[in-house]
């Protein structure tokens, strides 16, 4: 009886191990990806996070469109003219077909652009066709001026803009400028965010829910044909999971955290590195005592020993932010000088300040495992010249609640370019009437920056523009209204079946139209 | 016992009641902003005045909660801030996938629990029962989270006879591991609590007899000592079960799988008010109703359970 039961079980077990190692692996000519939440939405007009950006970006077109490396290129604007007071811009359009056949006129551009600025639309995102003549008018629920987006004939369109705004052609190149299909949009059993139609190189294929996004090529597309089958997009939040989906072979494309770097890189694993445009850095509420006072704001910047922290805590992976504008787009500019890690300094300048005594601060950050790590380094330093800091974690929608309204006496936060251009930089970042949620959160206000920004947006000449940038940018970095951190280093592990991929400098950079198997 | 059960549904709606009252004054409480999450990293307030406008969140708090408790008794939960879709259709989508991880965690927990309870509260296997309890110790003691990457670890990157996550259509291979994750602690408190509960009924009085009358030891067992010991563990796998269909975030973040915990959460992080409030109130009512079910049953397990609720 005992032998039989015994029996019965090995081979209950057997069986089951048989059953499910039976169903190996299979291999597909699908490009297989993870991304840590799913979209909230594939409609360009609402898509603000990072996974609806990209996603949104690889099933519409813009005008034009940014490559991998940063550069304008043509995507449903086959080439475009500039007036000489770069005021109105002449796009004639490629012949191109959205998802479902139908070709894409130049009427579908006037539709979408007048979609994301219409007042009922509600887009977040409306800002990037401010520029356009008498948008924001409309936007605020006035007249449309037919003049701002004018449709010559089927295949040419004009745009008029308000002023001269020299990045220009960068906004129309954002996800939320992306050309949408009319009759869709219009039909009001279609929430369009979940069943979008653009003319991209790719289309929604299937979305399960919290799982996967399946994207498969435009069979309509007029351009290059992707010489994969598609893409998947595994939802997957925990890191650990998604090195763990790698490391079986389930993943072609991984990146990698910071804390794994050294693993991987002993491993001698296919790696692709590039520097984002990104900064990451900590920021003041200029507006509060003592941090009104610009000595105190060097003096921390003076403090922390900014390249041990990347050495110890990055394994390297970050570069110095000498500066707000990330190295790639200085165009050779030379960088401001470093805050020297100097703590006697910092005290003396503290000193003069009145605070020989240190005092007492507040760093804000939302929950996220390395940023603690490195707070508590800040928190060591800063300790070491008397500055007492007190760490505070809240969760990203109370963390951003507190910081746009002001309320932290610092926050640790970091800036993702829109587009590749150090304007995304500047007047997001430093410009007086950004201050809040328009991006300026430290609530600097300096008007020679405000004058140099201003000066620099409307100027045709882009030497001279990038002159009054960076004489912006040097300003702000002496003014010192944050503790200049690093720009990350991004390094993703690549599957050995994959060829043609790089790392794009700006999130919708990659259509992996060059990658193959 | 119809009395029973019809008294136990209409105590629901008072808890119900509770739990819709709290669930939204707790949104309004709690820091953040549900329109900061639509907006991104650049906004102006007057988009932030206006989409706060259509969204109904610019009336005064009363007014907002009188809608809210209209639109529950219309059963209209309302469409998600973020995803614009609606909430009672996301959480159809979401709610059997955890249905099925709990069930099979709940499963596992039960089978095993119970042998491994039954098993060590047996003289005759003294030394088999005391590795046995020290392992449900372990269970109880263990942290899910680490649990599940060591399973993953060794199942999925060494042995690579599972796969490391996600749901694969419901193929059972996909739900082996984190089944048995979920299962860990439950497992380990049914078969400690089976155990004591097996060792102090063997004791009793009617156990003696039935082995006096010379029945045989499986009959003991099943008939005697079995059902009588199972009360307690009944109560167990209720509260766990119907916690467990609220969905298991850590569990379900490990394993990238696409349930209701992972839903909730994502929502709660985001403040998406109608999720939160939908899916909250959802679970309120199946825990209740689950917890019903373990009540019902024990009056057939146990009919003295029957008995005092009649002559109360």
């Amino acid at each position: 009886m005992k032998k039989t039961i015994v029996k019965s079980i090995a081979i209950l077990v057997s069986l089951s191990f048989l059953f499910v190692s039976c169903t190996g692996k299979e291999e597909t000519p699908v490009l297989r990806m993870a991304l840590q939440t799913q979209p909230s939405t594939l409609d360009p007009v609402y898509a603000v996070d990072y996974s609806s950006g990209l996603i949104t970006s690889l099933i519409h077109s813009n005008l034009v469109r940014i490559d991998t490396e940063g550069r304008f290129c043509p995507d449903l604007a086959l080439s475009w003219e500039i007036s000489k007071d770069c005021k109105y811009y002449l796009f004639h359009l490629d012949s191109c077909n959205f998802a479902n056949g139908r070709s894409v006129k130049a009427q579908d551009v006037l539709f979408s652009f007048k979609r994301l600025l219409s007042p009922s639309t509600l887009s977040p995102r409306w800002w990037v066709l401010a520029p356009l003549k008498d948008a924001r008018i409309y936007h605020e629920g006035g007249d449309w001026n037919p003049e701002s987006v004018e449709v010559i004939d089927d295949s040419t369109v004009a745009l008029r803009l308000e002023r001269a705004t020299a990045h220009f052609l960068s906004l129309l190149s954002m996800p939320a400028a992306g050309i949408v299909c009319r009759e869709k949009v219009e039909t009001k059993e279609i929430n369009y965010g979940r069943e979008p139609c653009g003319s991209g190189p790719w289309s929604l294929s299937r979305w399960v829910e919290s799982e996967r996004m399946i994207l498969e090529p435009n069979h309509f597309y007029v351009g290059n044909k992707p010489s994969i089958d598609g893409i998947s997009f595994r939802f997957i939040p925990e890191a650990m999971t998604r090195i763990a989906e790698f490391e079986v072979g389930n993943l072609d494309i991984l990146e990698i955290p910071h804390a794994e770097l050294r693993r991987w890189r002993a491993a001698g694993l296919r790696l692709e590195k590039t520097e984002e445009l990104r900064i990451v850095y900590i920021g003041f509420n200029t507006r509060k005592y003592p941090f009104d006072d610009r000595r105190v704001r060097r003096a921390l910047n003076m403090a922390i020993d900014v390249d041990a922290v990347i050495a110890k805590i990055l394994f390297g992976a970050g570069r110095r932010a000498k500066g707000v504008v990330p190295p790639m787009l200085r165009g050779g500019a030379k960088q401001p000088d470093a805050y020297r890690y100097n703590p006697q300094g910092a005290k003396s300048l503290l000193k003069e300040a009145g605070l020989e005594n240190g005092f007492s601060m507040e760093i804000w950050q939302r929950e996220n495992p390395e940023g603690g790590r490195i707070l508590e380094c800040v928190q060591a330093y800063l300790g070491n010249i008397g500055v007492r800091v007190k760490l505070v974690t809240r969760d990203w929608s109370a963390f951003k609640q507190a910081v746009d309204h002001g309320t932290p006496d610092a926050f640790y936060l970091d800036w993702f370019a829109d587009y590749p251009d150090a304007e995304n930089f500047l007047a997001p970042l430093f410009y007086s009437s950004n201050a809040g949620g328009g991006g300026n959160r430290t609530w600097y206000k300096n008007h020679r920056v405000d004058s140099l920004i201003d000066s620099a947006s409307s100027l045709p000449d882009n030497e001279m523009r990038m002159k009054l940038l960076f004489e912006a940018e040097g300003v702000v970095f002496s003014d010192a209204p944050w503790i200049f951190l690093w720009f990350p280093v991004r390094y993703e592990a690549i599957s050995g079946r994959l060829n043609g991929y790089h790392i794009p400098v700006i999130f919708n950079g990659q259509r992996f139209l060059d990658v193959s198997f | 016992m119809l009395k029973f059960v019809i008294r136990r549904v209409a105590q629901l709606f008072p808890i119900l009641f509770g739990v819709v009252t709290v669930t939204f004054l707790i949104m309004y409480i709690i820091p953040g902003d549900p329109i900061l999450s639509l907006v991104g990293e650049r906004y102006d307030s007057e988009t932030i005045d206006r989409i706060r406008e259509d969204l109904g969140l610019n009336k005064p708090i009363p007014f907002q909660y009188v809608d809210y408790i209209v639109r529950v008794v219309r059963l209209d939960f309302g469409r998600s801030f973020v995803t614009g879709r609606p909430v009672i259709d996301s959480i159809k989508e979401y709610f059997p996938r955890t249905l099925i991880l709990a069930f099979s965690a709940m499963l596992i927990a039960v089978v095993f629990g119970i042998v491994i309870g039954a098993v060590s509260s047996l003289d005759r296997f003294k030394w088999l029962g005391r590795a046995l309890m020290t392992f449900s110790l372990v269970g109880v003691s263990i942290p899910v989270f680490w649990l599940g990457l060591l399973l993953i670890y060794f199942f999925a990157i060494k042995l690579s006879i599972l796969p490391p996550s996600g749901y694969g259509n419901g193929s059972l291979r996909y739900l082996i591991l984190p089944a048995v994750t979920l299962s860990f602690a439950s497992m380990a408190t049914v078969a400690r609590v089976s155990r004591s509960s097996l060792l102090d009924i063997s004791s009793e009085d009617f156990v003696r007899t039935a082995r006096a009358k010379g029945l045989n030891e499986f009959v003991v067992f099943g008939k005697h000592l079995f059902r009588n010991a199972l009360i307690p563990v009944i109560t167990i796998v209720g509260s766990d079960f119907g916690s467990y269909l609220g969905g298991s975030v850590l569990t379900e973040s490990i394993f990238g799988w696409p349930g209701l915990g992972r839903y909730i959460v994502q929502a709660i992080l985001k403040r998406d008010f109608p999720v939160i409030q939908g899916a909250v109130l959802f679970m309120a009512v199946l825990f209740m109703v689950v917890n019903l079910l373990v009540d019902v049953s024990y009056g057939f397990i146990d009919p003295r359970v029957r008995v005092v609720e009649k002559e109360e």
